[in-house]
């Protein structure tokens, strides 16, 4: 059985990876309330794919990007990033962006693709490929998720401070655009990057349940990080080694496991509270 | 007394619409100053201009060198499901002095724990931030307010949504702060029966205009039936100014 889960060594580090960037990210999603932004930046992000896809079947290079779906992924992520980190105080609603960005980009990525001549099937989106992930895919993420940590680790108090009540913030002198700003592109990158392999649905939840977990058991924002980035290893651990072992779809595998892990977290709340 | 915060002939508003026009007043060092207006009338914007957030599309708006305020937001402004005890709130009040990327020391966790003393929650400082009353949140914020020693405090809607014993409790400590330490408060309300019994000067701001004052000045029943554009009736009651408004044919028997 080890041999077995052994041979995708490579794959598991890479899930490990992303598991670790987009559960740390995660807790402010969660806290802010933005989950959706997550799902619709990952959405965003394979229609990016898809148009890179379209674009090189039909021979259009723009500027060799075609080439790279990743190039071209990244960098309509971090376009709808700055658009959702800019919806504040606009006319329309937040959650309506979020939802129209969610609809469009959706519906874009399965055109593009029915009509893409080299495409993929649009499942790849959703579900993803993890065991696909090579080392080197593994050194990329590494490579794209280590700086955007050690940002989060260094100003952890101003992603805080802009997170959890911007008006003081802007009183004391920070400059909320710039941070909300730099926040984003960070969760943007990661998701770009994380889409690749993971897809819409794995991102989403590691986005999403391991900081739900954090939120039910943990007292302090350290722990919350805490629990939230254990809950999103410790689930790509068992899941990928249970979806290996019993010929399962990875994606989905390590998500139910993230889903029994928050289940164990709020049965801990209840014992807490009593 | 010296001008902290000057507004002169400033028209505030968003993009090329004023919201207020020709605004001219002071808050000056040592006041006590309540800004008072219905909702929709226009505090907010006055509020953003005096903090920096909002500039003038006409005339201008200046603050003292090296002015430092202490604001208190409203209280349901700030999200209380963030896994936060009190005394790591109060530390954000000294965020910009620790500087960037830098975690608070043991002397900042000491300062926090001071304001809290300050505003009578020490014993508090460990517990969860979500797990307070409404009245033990808005010390909370005032201590964080506090913590990063400004010249103006600044209060908006700092009884919003809670019972007669919180809200006079609260005020109190606001008075206090004046009295005791000196502090330059400004409070910003929609409720005036609330403020005019504990400030010492009012704006009141109504129609596109603010009219300020010493409380007497303002809380005439002309100066309010002009302001508000119905008649007003000014009462007391032990010692408590109440404004209400004069329905015909009825009693108002509250006078001592």
């Amino acid at each position: 059985m080890i041999d077995a889960i052994l041979l995708f060594a490579d794959a598991l580090y890479g899930a490990l990876v992303i598991a670790l960037a987009c559960s740390t990210l995660g807790v402010y999603v969660v806290l802010r309330r933005i989950v959706f932004v997550g799902a619709a930046l990952a959405q965003i992000s394979s229609a990016g794919i898809a148009l890179a896809l379209f674009l090189s079947g039909i021979g259009i290079g723009a500027f060799g990007l075609t080439q790279h779906p990743v190039a071209l992924a990244l960098i309509v992520t971090l376009a709808g990033a700055m658009v959702f980190a800019g919806s504040g105080r606009q006319r329309v609603p937040p959650d309506a962006t979020i939802g129209a960005a969610y609809a469009m980009a959706a519906a874009a990525g399965i055109l593009l693709i029915a009509k893409a001549a080299s495409g993929e099937a649009h499942d790849i989106f959703l579900q993803g490929n993890i065991l696909g992930i090579t080392r080197t895919d593994t050194y990329v993420l590494f490579a794209i998720a280590a700086p955007v940590l050690i940002a989060h680790a260094v100003f952890y108090k101003e992603f805080l401070f802009i997170s959890f009540d911007r008006e003081t913030a802007r009183t004391l002198g920070y400059n909320v655009t710039f941070w909300n700003l730099f926040f984003y592109l960070t969760l943007g990158l990661v998701i770009a990057f994380a889409m690749q392999f993971a897809g819409v649905l794995l991102v989403f939840n590691f986005l999403v349940l391991p900081a739900v977990a954090g939120l039910l058991i943990a007292r302090s924002m350290r722990g919350m990080f805490a629990v939230a980035i254990i809950a999103s290893l410790t689930a790509s651990v068992f899941g990928f080694s249970l979806s290996v072992v019993f010929d399962l779809p990875t994606g989905p595998a390590i998500i139910a496991v993230s889903g029994a892990l928050l289940l164990i977290a709020w049965l801990i709340r209840i014992a807490q509270q009593r | 007394m010296s001008a902290l915060v000057t507004f002169d002939r400033a028209s505030l508003g968003y993009g090329r619409r004023a919201v207020l026009s020709n605004l001219s007043f002071e808050i000056r060092e040592g006041d006590f100053l309540g800004l008072v207006g219905p909702n929709g009338s226009g505090k907010t914007t006055i509020l953003r201009a005096i903090l920096g957030a909002l500039q003038p599309i006409a005339g201008s708006v200046t603050r003292a060198e090296g002015l430092r305020f202490g604001y208190v937001p409203q209280r349901d402004q700030v999200d209380y499901g963030y896994p936060l005890s009190v005394v790591d709130v109060v530390l954000m009040g000294r965020y910009d002095r620790i500087g960037l990327g830098k975690r608070p020391s043991k002397a900042d966790r000491e300062l926090a724990c001071d304001a809290l003393e300050h505003v009578g929650i020490r014993d508090l400082s460990e517990r969860p931030l979500a797990n307070l009353s409404g009245g033990q949140k808005q010390r909370t914020l005032i201590a964080r307010a506090l913590v990063g020693d400004p010249n103006v405090l600044i209060l908006d809607e700092p009884t919003n949504g809670m019972d007669l014993v919180s809200m006079t409790q609260i005020l109190g400590l606001v008075r206090e702060l004046h009295e005791r330490d000196g502090l330059t408060v400004l409070m910003v309300s929609h409720a005036l029966n609330e403020v005019a019994n504990y400030v010492e000067r009012i704006a009141l701001v109504a129609d596109g205009k603010v009219h300020i004052g010493s409380t007497d000045e303002i809380m005439s029943e002309e100066t309010l039936s002009n302001m508000y554009g119905i008649p007003v009736e000014v009462s007391s009651f032990n010692g408590l100014r109440i404004v209400v408004a004069r329905r015909a044919g009825a009693n108002t028997d509250l006078h001592d």
